[in-house]
């Protein structure tokens, strides 16, 4: 079994050319939105806003300025993130979501039946129905081509290797060391998903940041749906008890009334 | 060959030869006979790169047998010069290329085998840089009289299609630059053409500053004119802090910015950013002044 494969995405580097955006699209035929014809978002460089069903790589563009020319423009291509522990694999009603021996996680499009449940059990906002084939779709991490020795699309056009793939043990000793690096020049650097005892088991597709996660829209705590289980749990046992002991009393009360009424109904003979 | 990764020992002076291969010969530095002096030492330790060995012994000519006198360019690099053409090698009078060359003219693809600081002929300006304002500009020089290029080109001057603002003109007050997209190409006709491209810069936009979007009303997205004495368009604003105010000559200039890829067809159409440029061009490519004229820019 090969051992696990992802990416790492050094955000300092992209120069927010989008080529990943486009041979995302190309490799997987993915359409455009509504054909092509779109309209300015106004929001920076960025006018596809998000991922989803056929958008499964998406660049952010973060305006962070003072004033006129004093500030920084972040730049940062955003993808699935491969989870160790994935939510979506976890809700999946009908086995479409598998873990391939890449490590990686793959929306089976012919099994899923569009349901929906992983769109919301994804905390990073990750997937969404595929209008063409009406069922939800992300990143595959190029399932096709690592299945014949080629990188993923998007890291392959990448032209300063903002995207890098690998695998995941090699890529976390590089990004350590670029961290290193970036800190030994005064940059303010963090790894995001880097650590495998962190949230969610580490994420297969990681980040170096220069900024809070918040900034990038990351959470800086994701969690699985389950984690909420014992929780939400407790409370319908909660609940189902307080209704029993309502109905009970309800119940009690009715049976009262109706004997304080002098047994003047034919029910109260029963009593 | 350029598969080759096999670097310098750590320590050891030399110019990795064994790693990748360079055009041509896989020499690493051109004219490098220039790293020796007029006897063929290196200028010093430090510059250690290619010098002359008078004691090499060379073999006899394999053409004619005769024997060839004793010396070699050696060093870290493949030699840049006739390999065994020594310091004191005097030209031919009547000599084709290396052979017209003294032994120390290193420019071996130069007449004269020497480099130049400048070119003396070919070019209409110069030798030295200097700075001109460019055609449009809405200050005077401040570097000295001579206001633009005194040779620059003006293309159908005075045609009521090239009218040129004059300086500090008040009709025009704001620099513009114009410039590419990676998602378009060229005038756009082709990727304005390509889904995935038209989704990614779905309109023509202009940049601008957040203090001139105030001054004038103007807020996101919302439609604005852009003019010049060339003519007039519309595109959506794109309010930034990217661009903005420069204080030049001590007074607040507004700067806005234009992609130019759009036209009217296509998945995505906008109007023609050059019907604004001024049909003015550099002195030697003719290269138009599209990075820096004057407009207005108000409210649509």
């Amino acid at each position: 079994m090969p051992e696990p494969m992802g990416f790492f995405t050094d955000t300092t580097v992209c120069i927010g050319c989008k080529a990943c955006e486009v041979a995302c699209k190309e490799w997987n035929q993915l359409p455009a939105e509504n054909g092509g014809i779109g309209e300015l978002s106004g929001d920076s460089y960025d006018n596809t806003r998000k991922l989803d069903g056929i958008h499964w790589r998406h660049v952010r563009f973060i305006e962070q300025f003072k004033g006129p020319y004093d500030g920084r423009w972040l730049m940062m291509s955003d993808v699935c993130k491969h989870c160790v522990q994935a939510g979506c694999l976890e809700v999946c009603p009908t086995g479409a979501i598998i873990r391939t021996e890449f490590d990686t996680v793959v929306i089976q499009s012919d099994v899923c039946n569009g349901c929906r449940a992983c769109i919301a059990a994804c905390p990073f906002g990750v997937i969404d129905v595929n209008p063409v084939s009406g069922t939800a779709q992300k990143c595959t991490l190029c399932y096709d081509r690592l299945k014949v020795g080629l990188e993923p699309a998007c890291s392959k056009a990448c032209p300063t290797d903002s995207i890098q793939f690998g695998s995941i043990v090699e890529l976390r000793t590089r990004a350590h060391k670029r961290v290193d690096q970036l800190k030994a020049q005064g940059v303010k650097a963090e790894l995001y998903g880097a650590d495998p005892e962190g949230a969610l088991g580490g994420l297969n597709s990681f980040y170096l940041l220069v900024d809070e996660p918040e900034v990038y829209g990351l959470p800086r705590k994701p969690q699985l749906p389950s984690s909420r289980l014992a929780k939400s749990a407790t409370f319908s046992v909660a609940s189902a008890a307080v209704l029993g002991v309502l109905a009970l009393v309800g119940l009690r009360k009715r049976r009262m009334d109706e004997q304080s009424r002098g047994g003047g109904g034919g029910g109260s003979s029963n009593v | 060959m350029t598969a080759r990764r096999e670097p310098d020992p750590p320590g050891v002076p030399g110019a990795h030869l064994k790693w990748g291969w360079a055009w041509p010969a896989n020499r690493r530095v051109m004219y490098n006979r220039a790293s020796a002096d007029l006897k063929g030492n290196p200028w010093s330790e430090r510059k250690r790169w290619v010098w002359w060995d008078p004691s090499f012994v060379n073999p006899p000519d394999p053409k004619t047998g005769k024997p060839v006198p004793h010396g070699k360019w050696v060093g870290y690099d493949v030699p840049d010069f006739g390999a065994t053409k020594a310091p004191d090698a005097q030209p031919k009078p009547d000599g084709i290329a290396l052979d017209a060359l003294s032994g120390t003219q290193p420019f071996i693809m130069r007449a004269d085998g020497r480099g130049w600081l400048f070119v003396p002929a070919g070019l209409v300006d110069g030798p030295l840089p200097t700075h001109y304002e460019p055609h449009e500009s809405p200050i005077q020089n401040p570097l000295y009289k001579q206001q633009t290029s005194p040779v620059h080109k003006v293309w159908a001057p005075g045609k009521p299609y090239n009218k040129l603002a004059a300086v500090g003109d008040p009709k025009f007050p704001y620099v513009i630059s114009t410039y590419r997209l990676t998602e378009h190409y060229l005038a756009g006709a082709m990727s304005r053409w390509l889904p995935w491209l038209a989704e990614l810069q779905p309109e023509l936009f202009i940049e601008l500053g957040h203090d001139l979007a105030k001054e004038k009303g103007i807020k996101n997205l919302d439609w604005v004119v852009v003019s010049s004495p060339r003519g007039h368009i519309r595109a959506k604003a794109l309010v930034t802090h990217r661009i903005g105010v420069m204080h030049i000559a001590g007074k607040p200039i507004h700067h806005v910015g234009m992609p130019w890829h759009w036209g009217w067809m296509g998945l995505s159409t906008g109007d023609v950013v050059n019907d604004l440029t001024s049909w003015v061009g550099d002195p030697n490519v003719s290269i138009h002044e599209g990075k820096a004229f004057v407009c207005n820019v108000e409210k649509a």
